[in-house]
């Protein structure tokens, strides 16, 4: 209910056109790169969901987690740019649940964003590799993978949004984390805990147990950047 | 009985004090003028019994309740228009309206119907950001008026109307109070628009109250304190000018 | 009003809008690593570069692959946004200025900023250099002239970059295109310096410079080196282009 509130908000700011457009955009990398240097990925070892995301799921992650920066930063500048937060705050309505349907909608919106490349990456299979149906189990862990993955970096930048009134704010620290996530070391397991870097993650190839423990940390992420939020609300109306 | 009452209700920042130690009795069913030059308060005071910030001293209740316990209570029977119009710039009128008529779960037709009341009905479908000042301003009243809520918090809602507009305004505040059942809590900082709307004024200068009361009762008090009371505008500014001298502020 | 009198004015604009805070703390978050990791330089013998102009370089190419251009498209939005938020562009274009040297001043402070950005960048590699010639006891500070340099190569190439990031930022209104278009016209840098029309896109100038740098700092790389003829020319008409379409359509959408 208030999901599509909050999507009615965002009517004519492009936010669903920009998460279309970035979608089909990640999605053309891994077609783009097949089409391009495909003798070069034929010859390679292993499955070909495993071959595909290897070989783009750097660039496609860099994509998403661009798009959820920059859609989570427009979601909050609609709210502040016309003065339209402080309207909301003398409605009988909880800041906190603002914030959490917003954060629904942009996870609905990264689904439907991962499901475009996960689009491609079944085309690629077929095209390419010419993979029999049996592709689809790995594809589905592939991507719901990455989507669980997705989802702290979603509610952290989020919270970095809600906590700035100047879009350019929250867009820089947010450009400065997605660049210190690119930076950070992939074998130590701790920073990549780093909810910037987590959509880097790749399902296939890990072992199960890598596997849970990332699950793990990610839900725990999501309990604590929550939190993060409710108290964030907090000390704001202290400080009013 | 009282349903907006304060108790010594203060607000300090680090270097000044917006509002000092004020207490203000607001009448159920009646329209309250909130009265002071710009920068006197009222807007703080008001911003305070929306919960937009925080007091740093005393107490308010509203209908009741005490803040901050029962904030959202507070907010579920007030409506509000605060400064500047507060609006989302890429949606139509309209369609501003419709989220605060989901917020607070009203009927679908209390949104044409506050259109209807600041009459914006035919420019319901233009984009907010595109409303002239005056259409602004009277979006903002319709989210304040929607529902037709207990308690209405306007400040200087006319403010950027033309004449017209203003006079409409004016008319439809004061008759608010009969038809809808609702006690209205009005700032301006004109005296002459406040006599023509309340029945009780309250007179803000630097953070401080310095009348409470009914009009013929100001014009009583002044007459004995040797002010001038032919017109009423010439006794608030004498009123005001007195209370600066005091605090030895140059006009 | 002349250009001079406008910038002090474009400038005073930006005042605590917290940009150079961003822009200090991307500089920081580039370094870190390479202090933490300064070991690394002395394991690159296959690339046969030294140990400190290795140091040098992986910082530089971090910083304009990504951070820089990304910096650069949220300090476009800084300007766009400062004059929209509260219509402080409807007032400037009331007063007697040329609209195309309004454009044109706020170009520069663009410029401003990606100076202040490579400053700090400088700033942060000789602090860095210092700390981490302690911990490895190993002079890895290189000479000043050969830093400016560097740094003043990296920004003249970055111009035609900018000016194509303020034409983005000025010609459309919606943010979340601007912002979108700008840091997903980064990405792909890093396949085209390796093509060869990478003169073609301007988003892959920096990059391209550095990576070539390290092409002639490292003997056994060879990466492309750059080849004035066709660059050059191109990116003059590039930045002019881009940025005549910036001063017709600026101010634009508040004229209607």
């Amino acid at each position: 209910m208030n999901v599509i509130m909050e999507f009615k908000k965002a009517k004519r700011t492009g936010l669903l056109p920009a998460f279309l457009c970035g979608g089909i955009l990640a999605a053309a990398v891994p077609a783009v790169n097949m089409a391009a240097r495909a003798e070069l990925y034929l010859t390679q070892q292993g499955t070909p969901v495993q071959i595909l995301l290897n070989a783009n799921w750097q660039v496609m992650a860099m994509l998403n987690v661009l798009l959820v920066v920059a859609g989570t930063c427009l979601l909050y500048h609609t709210e502040y740019a016309d003065n339209a937060m402080q309207k909301m705050k003398s409605l009988p309505v909880r800041e906190s649940s603002i914030f959490f349907s917003k954060a629904a909608l942009l996870i609905l919106l990264s689904l439907f964003v991962l499901i475009i490349e996960a689009g491609a990456t079944v085309f690629c299979s077929f095209h390419w590799f010419e993979a029999g149906t049996d592709i689809y189990t790995e594809l589905c862990n592939s991507y719901g993978y990455a989507f669980l993955l997705m989802l702290p970096c979603i509610i952290l930048s989020l919270l970095i949004s809600a906590a700035s009134k100047n879009m350019w704010v929250s867009l820089g620290i947010g450009v400065v984390c997605v660049f210190t996530a690119t930076l950070l070391p992939t074998d130590s397991f701790l920073l990549s805990l780093f909810p910037f870097a987590t959509p880097f993650q790749i399902f296939t190839g890990t072992d199960t147990v890598r596997v849970m423990h990332y699950i793990c940390a990610v839900a725990a992420e999501l309990v604590i950047f929550s939190l993060a939020e409710l108290i964030m609300i907090k000390i704001r109306r202290y400080f009013a | 009985m009282y349903i907006i009452e304060t108790k010594k209700l203060t607000k300090s920042y680090a270097d000044f004090t917006a509002v000092s130690d004020i207490n203000l009795h607001i009448p159920k069913g009646a329209v309250y003028g909130f009265l002071g030059p710009n920068g006197a308060g009222k807007s703080t005071t008001m911003k305070m019994f929306l919960g937009l910030t925080k007091p740093t001293g005393g107490s308010f209740t509203i209908n009741g309740k005490k803040y901050p316990e029962n904030r959202m209570d507070i907010l579920k029977e007030v409506g509000s228009f605060i400064e500047a119009p507060a609006f989302y710039g890429n949606l139509s009128g309209e369609e501003n309206l419709e989220i605060i008529r989901k917020i607070l779960g009203l009927p679908k037709s209390s949104v044409s119907e506050a259109l209807e009341i600041v009459g914006l009905t035919q420019f319901k479908r233009r984009l907010a950001k595109q409303y002239s000042l005056g259409m602004k301003q009277r979006l903002g009243l319709a989210g304040a008026l929607i529902g037709t809520p207990p308690i209405l918090i306007l400040d200087e809602p006319t403010n950027g109307l033309d004449p017209v507009g203003i006079h409409e305004i004016r008319t439809l505040i004061r008759s608010l109070p009969e038809k809808y059942d609702c006690t209205v809590l009005v700032s301006s900082h004109l005296l002459s628009e406040i006599e023509l709307m309340a029945d009780r004024i309250g007179i803000l200068n630097h953070g401080h109250l310095l009348y409470e009361g009914t009009l013929d009762q100001l014009k009583t008090d002044a007459a004995s304190n040797g002010y001038p009371t032919d017109n009423l505008e010439d006794t608030f500014l004498a009123l005001i000018d007195a209370d600066n001298q005091e605090r030895g502020v140059l006009k | 009003m002349n250009l001079l009198s406008l910038l002090d004015v474009e400038f005073r604009k930006i005042k605590r809008s917290k940009i150079l805070f961003i822009l200090f703390a991307s500089t920081v978050i580039l370094w870190l690593p390479s202090i933490i990791n300064s070991d690394l330089n002395f394991t690159m013998q296959a690339q046969g570069i030294s140990p400190e102009h290795n140091f040098f370089i992986q910082g530089f190419m971090g910083m304009s692959w990504f951070m820089f251009p990304a910096s650069m498209v949220v300090s476009t939005v800084l300007l766009t946004q400062t004059e929209r938020i509260n219509k402080g562009l409807l007032k400037m274009l009331a007063l007697p200025i040329h609209r195309s040297s309004l454009c044109i001043a706020k170009f520069i402070v663009l410029l401003g900023l990606a100076a202040v950005q490579m400053l700090m960048m400088t700033g942060m590699y000789y602090i860095s250099a210092v700390i981490s010639s302690g911990i490895q006891d190993y002079n890895f500070i290189l000479s000043p002239l050969f830093i400016a340099k560097e740094t003043g190569l990296l920004f003249l190439s970055a111009i035609p970059m900018l000016a194509c990031f303020w034409m983005l930022s000025v010609c459309i209104q919606t943010p979340i295109f601007a912002i979108g278009i700008g840091l997903a016209s980064i990405v792909p840098s890093v396949l085209i310096i390796n093509t060869k029309i990478w003169f073609a896109y301007p988003m892959s100038y920096p990059f391209f410079v550095i990576t070539s740098e390290y092409g002639t700092l490292a003997a056994n790389l060879d990466t492309s080196q750059v080849e004035l003829i066709p660059w050059i020319p191109v990116a003059i008409a590039v930045t002019i282009v881009a940025l005549s379409i910036s001063c017709l359509r600026f101010g634009q959408a508040e004229r209607r």
